[in-house]
């Protein structure tokens, strides 16, 4: 599972370095990146990255990690959000003095309250059970957050103001720049545990709990402790997550623990990829681009997120890193540019078939959404009448022939990537 | 009473039938026991019965003279008793160094530890290279154990049962499906790694049983027939009528 340095414990002196090296390059990433993309939009995504990627992150503990599959991680997400809106418009009553950059901490402690509750009893059993019991409480929770108003503030939720507080050398967080800091500092401590959690005693068992929960008893361990452990952790690390969502929208309202939002990072975290740690991050950074950037292009993003995360299942059960890893052999024993045709080859039908399917859907919610006398619409830089013949031709033209072609291809690209990992050594493969 | 396990009126049954119809054993400390019997004589669920996986229907266990029935696994584990499957039990997506390491994890005092990293325990990481080294998996210790040929899977399988170094240790079946020279390799392993310890076997091949074990238990429609040494049950009457004689018919 340890896909960020597969260092093995085999030398430990030596590699001291090798192991430090991603985590400074992290931070480093993390402090040039405002540099680099400066612009409001961009850093309100970077933000938006980050949050994301601690409860991807924390998420995958249960779903990749742990073997937990559930449909109710929100609940610990927007409770941790919901705590830490109280502390913030406690500061700003002054009822204590804190400085906001140690809310998100209220956020993972009601977050772990509420994982040990419902913990004890939901992690029972893994597998339907685990996952039937996550979605009532999904439920449960989503519910009473309408009906508890005084906690939850109803339907238009509860906000606060992040700018209150103690300054600390004169950050207020009054631009997003400077809440952008926030969420990486809180985004590396936060990595960086999680990633340490996953090479701890517990952690290990976690895994192993996962592949084999009957065996792990019969080594000494409680299948149950164990997945309530990771649950707790989980928990704590949403909560965090939450914590943040609430310092950076100063707001948080009943969707951010519902169902939706369950869904939401259980498409993050398998797009991106359960069986490695860094899954959940690539699934984090890729979804909130398509949420960010698709959704200025299209109103149909979300019928897009859907297709690609059946793909996946369907196609590439690994994600877009298990898609990734695959060609580290290729990239090291450097057969890269005999995979570069095959692709190319398969590649441009392919995108032939994607701009017919991508305009047949498109012109189809044009024609259903716009009004009626409104029949012209521009796609990719054309204007066309969506009530002419023509371009419904081209568009079903590309589509069947980019199809057909794109399968025709796909037998080369076969061979070529059988031919690029030709000699695998017999050891070949490092453990996932 | 220097007893490694004691079994008295031990009964299991699913439902309307009785599997295990009331088995006293008692194995000695240090000693090599084997039980054998037909197909479907209940001996793989007299393993699950002393191991935890099962609970009693009725009778009691214990271990090195501590009441056992009925506790969970993990608790019988912790105890010092350690066992294999017949059907390969391990952890297939983990690396086969991950997959002893978890073994040894417990015996090392680690529990639920999230407060040490694994790759940082020098004595546990060597405790791992010795039993993989043992179990001549030291060249695939980066393999996802998922993916190790047959042979390998039941070294592996034994490697897990021993790595915790308990001092009761129970396998079944370790040799099924083996060929001659792979048991041979088995047998060897299964010698080193008992070494001291008591051993509990299950097993079919008689080559192995004979070779192994210092008593032999026979097992005959959920009863104990008979314990005694190899020589008295190659003898003994009621065992080749009910089984070894069986056995012949069929060959």
């Amino acid at each position: 599972m340890s896909n960020i340095s597969n260092a093995q414990s085999s030398t430990p002196q030596s590699s001291k370095f090798k192991v430090f090296r991603p985590w400074i390059f992290l931070a480093v990433l993390f402090i040039v990146l405002p540099f680099i993309f400066s612009s409001g939009i961009s850093v309100y995504t970077m933000n938006l990255m980050g949050i994301f990627i601690i409860f991807a992150l924390s998420y995958n503990m249960l779903l990749g990690q742990g073997g937990m599959l559930s449909f109710g991680h929100a609940v610990y997400f927007g409770l941790g959000g919901f705590m830490s809106v109280h502390f913030m418009n406690y500061i700003e009553d002054e009822v204590f003095i804190l400085p906001m950059f140690l809310v998100p901490i209220f956020g993972g402690i009601i977050g772990l309250v509420f994982a040990v509750i419902i913990g004890s009893f939901s992690t029972r059993r893994a597998g339907t059970v685990f996952a039937m019991i996550s979605l009532g409480i999904g439920e449960l929770v989503a519910a009473s957050s309408l009906i508890f108003v005084a906690f939850f503030g109803g339907e238009e939720g509860v906000s606060g103001d992040r700018t209150m507080g103690p300054n600390i050398l004169g950050v207020d967080y009054a631009t997003d720049l400077q809440v952008y800091y926030l969420i990486a500092a809180w985004a590396f401590v936060t990595i960086a545990l999680m990633y340490m959690f996953s090479r701890t005693p517990m952690g290990r068992m976690a895994n192993a709990v996962r592949d084999n929960e009957e065996r792990a008893e019969f080594i000494g361990y409680s299948q149950r402790k164990v997945r309530f452990i990771s649950f707790c952790a989980s928990g704590f690390f949403a909560g965090i997550a939450g914590g943040l969502f609430a310092i950076n929208f100063e707001i948080v309202t009943e969707e951010n623990l519902n169902a939706l939002t369950s869904g939401v990072v259980l498409l993050m975290v398998y797009i991106g990829g359960v069986g490695f740690f860094i899954g959940p991050i690539i699934g984090a950074i890729f979804f909130t681009l398509l949420q960010t950037l698709l959704s200025h292009y299209t109103e149909i993003w979300q019928l897009y997120v859907g297709i690609m995360f059946v793909l996946t299942v369907m196609y590439a059960p690994q994600g877009l890193t298990g898609i990734l890893a695959m060609h580290l052999p290729v990239i090291r024993m450097k057969r890269v540019p005999q995979l570069i045709m095959p692709y190319i080859r398969l590649g441009v039908p392919v995108i032939i078939f994607l701009i017919g399917a991508i305009g047949l859907l498109e012109t189809v919610h044009h024609v259903r959404s716009a009004p009626v006398d409104q029949t012209m619409m521009t796609l990719m830089g054309l204007e066309y009448d969506t009530h002419g013949v023509l371009p419904w031709v081209v568009m079903v033209i590309c589509t069947l022939g980019g199809g057909y072609v794109a399968k025709s291809q796909a037998g080369q690209l076969r061979e070529a990537w059988e031919e690029a990992h030709a000699p695998v050594s017999s050891n070949g493969g490092s453990a996932k | 009473m220097s007893m490694a396990i004691s079994l008295n009126e031990v009964r299991k049954s699913f439902g309307p039938t009785e599997i295990i119809r009331g088995v006293n054993l008692n194995i000695e400390k240090g000693e090599r026991h084997a039980i054998i019997g037909p197909n479907g004589a209940g001996k793989s669920t007299l393993f699950h019965l002393v191991s935890g996986r099962y609970t009693l229907s009725g009778g009691s266990v214990s271990l090195n003279g501590e009441e056992i029935s009925n506790l969970p696994p993990y608790e019988i584990y912790r105890k010092g008793l350690s066992r294999s499957f017949q059907v390969t039990n391990i952890f297939p997506l983990m690396s086969v160094f991950e997959n002893v390491r978890c073994g040894i994890m417990w015996s090392k005092d680690y529990k639920y530890s999230f407060w040490h990293l694994v790759d940082r325990e020098r004595s546990l990481n060597e405790r791992t290279q010795e039993v993989l080294a043992e179990i001549g998996l030291t060249d695939r210790q980066h393999v996802p154990a998922g993916v190790l040929t047959y042979a390998e899977q039941r070294a592996l399988e034994i490697g897990i049962a021993s790595a915790g170094g308990a001092d009761v240790i129970m396998l079944d079946e370790p040799t099924a499906g083996m060929s001659h020279s792979e048991t041979d390799q088995a047998i060897a392993l299964i010698r080193k790694i008992t070494e001291g310890k008591t051993l509990v076997m299950v097993e079919h091949d008689m080559g192995v049983v004979f070779d192994l074990a210092d008593r032999i238990s026979v097992l005959v429609y959920g009863e104990i027939i008979a314990t005694d040494t190899p020589e008295n049950i190659r003898n003994n009457k009621a065992v080749q009528e009910a089984y070894l004689g069986a056995e012949a018919e069929h060959a």
